[in-house]
């Protein structure tokens, strides 16, 4: 048995090994945004169809969930159904907000119309709002808490389960 | 049906190998003949079950059998047949049955050829061997299960990832890398065999040296052609970017370089094995490490397959293999005794020795970047990447010093050498790094690193090209031959394998002064134009002449076409495009490279309008790129040509080994030679 060898060898294998495992739960897509712990960037925006005026910061008291999509995304399309859902069953717990980025008003109301809605759909034209909260690819999901801070963002499309748990983190905090 | 019999034959072989591992294991520890012929047998076995699998998968995805969930998942009726040939590797769970099946293909042709010999060794290279196919069968029997029967089956599919669409390279890239990381399990299983046996003779090197060679040589041709597609599909114009994905293939690649250099100097002085063994057996566990890294969904790279299930298996067989092989070495590295030793002083020995150093000392720079964030994830929690620049700084130095230490080795004798042998042999090639630096000078490089890679380049080059040349004279010398005769009689019937080693280098040096040159000279402009409008680029104009839409059946392509013209003349129209594929919502970039002997032109689009006739061109010109995928293919056929088996024979022309070996002379220290040096 070669002492030496064994020890080198383990030093450098060992704490190898343990990274990896640590690392393996890691996804790569999952970029923190800066913006989680603070207070959710303010907008006022118009509410698709009907042009009702939207204010965020008018919202406080109960958690939002901010989601950010598009017609022409095609994961958005499964998401849909599951935030419609969870909206409904909700109720008026917790405010859902659609924001629509970088799409025209007749094509969100045409898809509305076909997949149901079920909370206020407010189209961001410029894309201003999308930039404010550092939105690089749809859909991505802002979990904000009663008392207006951001706790939590999801990049990609929400299951019920990860809209649960991350529902679950406003909570906590209010 | 078909998905049955593909999970029918994959249990199989997973029972075969993990059978055959144990006869191998007890037909090590209990040399028999019949042990040794069970083991072959479980080896022939395993090989041809893994291979009917593959069959098999062919069949279903040529069949568009949508009833087998891999076919379902990646194939699709509009594919061109070789994409559908391709989309066996395009997606995890067929890549894994691919890998299957060139280890099938490898233990097979291993076993085979080595049926004959070694029988203290093969039993436990055999082993070793059906250990690692045992767990591959098992991820491919359970977590990457191609063959799941899909109850519903659609009419058609998705087709595979639309980058992979995207060029033929893609054919041949992702195979090229399998026999490269794959077959590192054979030097593997005989190194492991030498420490369990607890001996390393010198019979034993050749399969070791042969079976490292052969993975050797397509890692390092599927390293380029990896670049080479990212160049010709990515549209950034690079061809290498230290992606963690790009790393996992290069780390096995230093270390078994540095094995074959090591391998020489056991050769020679019987000394290093084992160092040598610690070599060969860190390539097998940085193949394996990088298959982890791209199929665990840890790393994010255009190579990587997405978040994957299998991550935590291949991480389970990963910690063995390390543990497996930390134990193994400690326990038996001290039965492999030196019959040489190595003395201080300038000498080949000397030089390989710090060849080797640098080799390790690149491969845990490399690693140590790659695994860097991860370990700053997990310590403090805060994310980051590791860029360009940490790389590029630390690979420069390292790679000029192995640069120069290409030419030195080669220069010096085995043995020591005096004050005037290394004044022959070190100072005259400094003619060629100075021509080299010149020359680099007139054609404007003023880069001082390109500069010095220049120099060291034209430097090892006439001592290379010295090399190759001074048995050819020595024959020429005493025995009369002409020029012709002595080329063939001294470098393809007996120094092939020193011809070989000659070649590769030479190319490296093209290669490494290559990508100095490219990275460092190139030009670059971004400029948006409307039809009709030109625009120029080191002495191109490029007139944008219109974009059209073409439709084919899996894709929908719009190109933008641009005349390009030197001094006035139309040389070629270019059509880099943007190619957008079924299902998918975002297009993807196609460039279009016109390749001359000095340059290349590369344009991109970065947005095309075919409706208002706008776009949004990214043009370069990238000097010397096309040499590297030559030179790099000259690296390859030097490898093959170092492969054919050369005959051992007693020495009988002592004056005529000494000059072919020892050019500057030094005593041979065996009287048994192999052919070549």
């Amino acid at each position: 048995m070669n002492r030496r060898v064994l020890l080198a060898g383990l030093a450098i294998t060992i704490p190898a090994i343990l990274l990896f495992v640590v690392s393996l739960g890691r996804d790569p897509h999952k970029v923190r945004s800066p913006l989680v712990g603070r207070v959710a960037p303010d907008f006022t925006l118009l509410q698709a169809g009907s042009g009702a005026v939207v204010k965020l910061s008018s919202l406080r008291g109960k958690p939002v969930v901010l989601n950010f999509w598009a017609t022409w995304c095609v994961p958005c399309f499964a998401e849909h159904g599951v935030l419609t859902e969870a909206s409904r069953q909700l109720g008026p717990n917790v405010q859902f907000l659609g924001v629509v980025y970088d799409d025209k008003e007749e094509k969100i109301l045409q898809f509305l119309r076909e997949n149901g809605s079920a909370y206020p759909t407010l189209n961001d034209g410029g894309g201003k709002t999308a930039i404010a909260y550092g939105v690089y690819g749809v859909p991505e999901t802002f979990f904000i808490d009663p008392s207006g801070k951001i706790v939590a963002k999801y990049e990609g499309p929400l299951t019920p389960q990860l809209l649960e748990s991350n529902l679950q983190k406003t909570a906590g905090r209010s | 049906m078909t998905a049955t019999l593909g999970r029918f034959l994959v249990d199989l072989s997973l029972l075969v190998a993990t059978s055959g591992a144990m006869v191998g294991f007890a037909a090590g520890f209990r040399p028999s003949a019949s042990g040794a012929r069970l083991a072959r047998r479980f080896a022939y076995a395993f090989s041809a079950l893994m291979t009917a699998a593959n069959l098999v998968m062919f069949y279903a995805l040529l069949t568009h059998d949508f009833s087998v969930s891999y076919v379902a998942q990646v194939g699709s009726r509009s594919l061109p047949t070789w994409v559908t040939i391709a989309s066996l590797w395009s997606s995890l769970e067929g890549s894994i049955l691919f890998w299957g099946l060139i280890m099938s293909i490898y233990i097979f042709v291993a076993t085979f050829a080595t049926r004959r010999d070694h029988p203290e060794y093969m039993p436990f290279a055999i082993g070793v061997w059906l250990a690692c196919a045992a767990f591959f069968a098992f991820l491919i029997a359970g977590p990457a299960q191609p063959f799941l029967t899909v109850a519903s089956p659609l009419a058609d599919g998705p087709g595979p990832n639309p980058l992979l669409q995207n060029h033929i390279l893609m054919a041949v890239h992702p195979p090229f890398l399998y026999l490269g990381f794959v077959g590192m399990t054979i030097p593997f299983g005989l190194a492991c065999a030498a420490l369990l046996t607890g001996r390393l003779g010198h019979a034993f090197l050749r399969p070791l040296r042969t079976w490292l060679l052969l993975p050797w040589t397509f890692l390092t041709v599927a390293i380029m052609l990896g670049g080479w597609w990212s160049y010709e599909v990515l549209g950034w114009g690079g061809y290498w970017a230290w992606d963690p994905v790009e790393n996992a293939s290069f780390l096995p690649w230093l270390t078994a370089t540095a094995a074959l250099h090591s391998a020489i100097v056991m050769e020679r002085k019987g000394t290093l094995k084992g160092w040598t063994v610690t070599l060969v057996l860190s390539t097998f566990l940085l193949t394996i490490f990088g298959t982890f890294l791209t199929r665990s969904g840890v790393f994010n790279s255009v190579h990587s397959f997405t978040q994957s299930s299998i991550g935590p298996t291949i991480l389970v067989f990963l910690a063995i293999a390390l543990v497996w092989s930390v134990v193994l070495l400690a326990t038996r590295i001290d039965r492999l005794t030196a019959e040489g030793e190595i003395t201080a002083g300038a000498s080949r020995e000397t030089v390989f020795l710090a060849n080797n150093l640098l080799f390790v000392v690149f491969t845990f720079t490399v690693l140590i970047g790659t695994v860097f964030p991860l370990v700053v994830e997990a310590t403090k929690g805060t994310q980051m990447s590791v860029g360009r620049p940490y790389f590029d700084k630390m690979a420069v130095p390292i790679g000029l010093a192995l640069l120069f230490l290409m030419g030195v080795g080669p220069a010096l004798p085995w043995g020591r050498a005096n004050g005037e042998q290394m004044r022959r042999a070190l100072i005259p090639p400094a003619i060629g790094g100075a021509i080299a630096a010149a020359i680099g000078w007139a054609a404007g490089v003023r880069h001082g690193w390109t500069l010095l890679t220049l120099a060291f380049g034209g430097y090892t080059l006439w001592i290379t090209v010295r090399e190759i040349w001074l048995p050819v004279r020595q024959r020429m010398r005493s025995r009369g031959e002409g020029v012709g005769e002595a080329i063939v009689a001294s470098q393809i019937h007996r120094g092939r394998r020193r011809l070989a080693a000659y070649i590769v280098h030479a190319a490296a040096v093209v290669v490494i002064v290559s990508i100095a040159v490219s990275s460092t000279m190139g030009k670059v402009s971004e400029v948006r134009l409307n039809k009709g409008q030109t625009t120029k680029i080191g002495g191109y104009e490029l007139t944008f002449i219109g974009a059209e839409e073409r439709n084919e059946p899996h894709r929908i392509s719009t190109a933008a076409r641009f005349e390009v013209r030197r001094d006035g003349k139309l040389v070629r129209v270019l059509e880099p495009a943007m190619n957008l594929y079924q299902g998918q919502r975002e297009p993807i970039g196609t460039p279009d490279v016109m390749t001359t002997l000095t340059h290349d032109l590369y344009l991109s689009v970065m947005s095309i309008d075919a409706g208002a006739q706008v776009v949004g061109l990214h043009s370069m010109v990238n000097p010397m790129v096309g040499w590297i995928w030559i030179a790099v293919g000259f690296m390859g056929l030097g490898g093959l040509m170092a492969l054919i088996p050369s005959r051992r024979r007693p020495v009988t022309d002592r004056d005529d080994v000494l000059a072919e070996l020892h050019p500057i002379g030094s005593a041979p220290a065996t009287t048994l030679v192999e052919e070549g040096g």
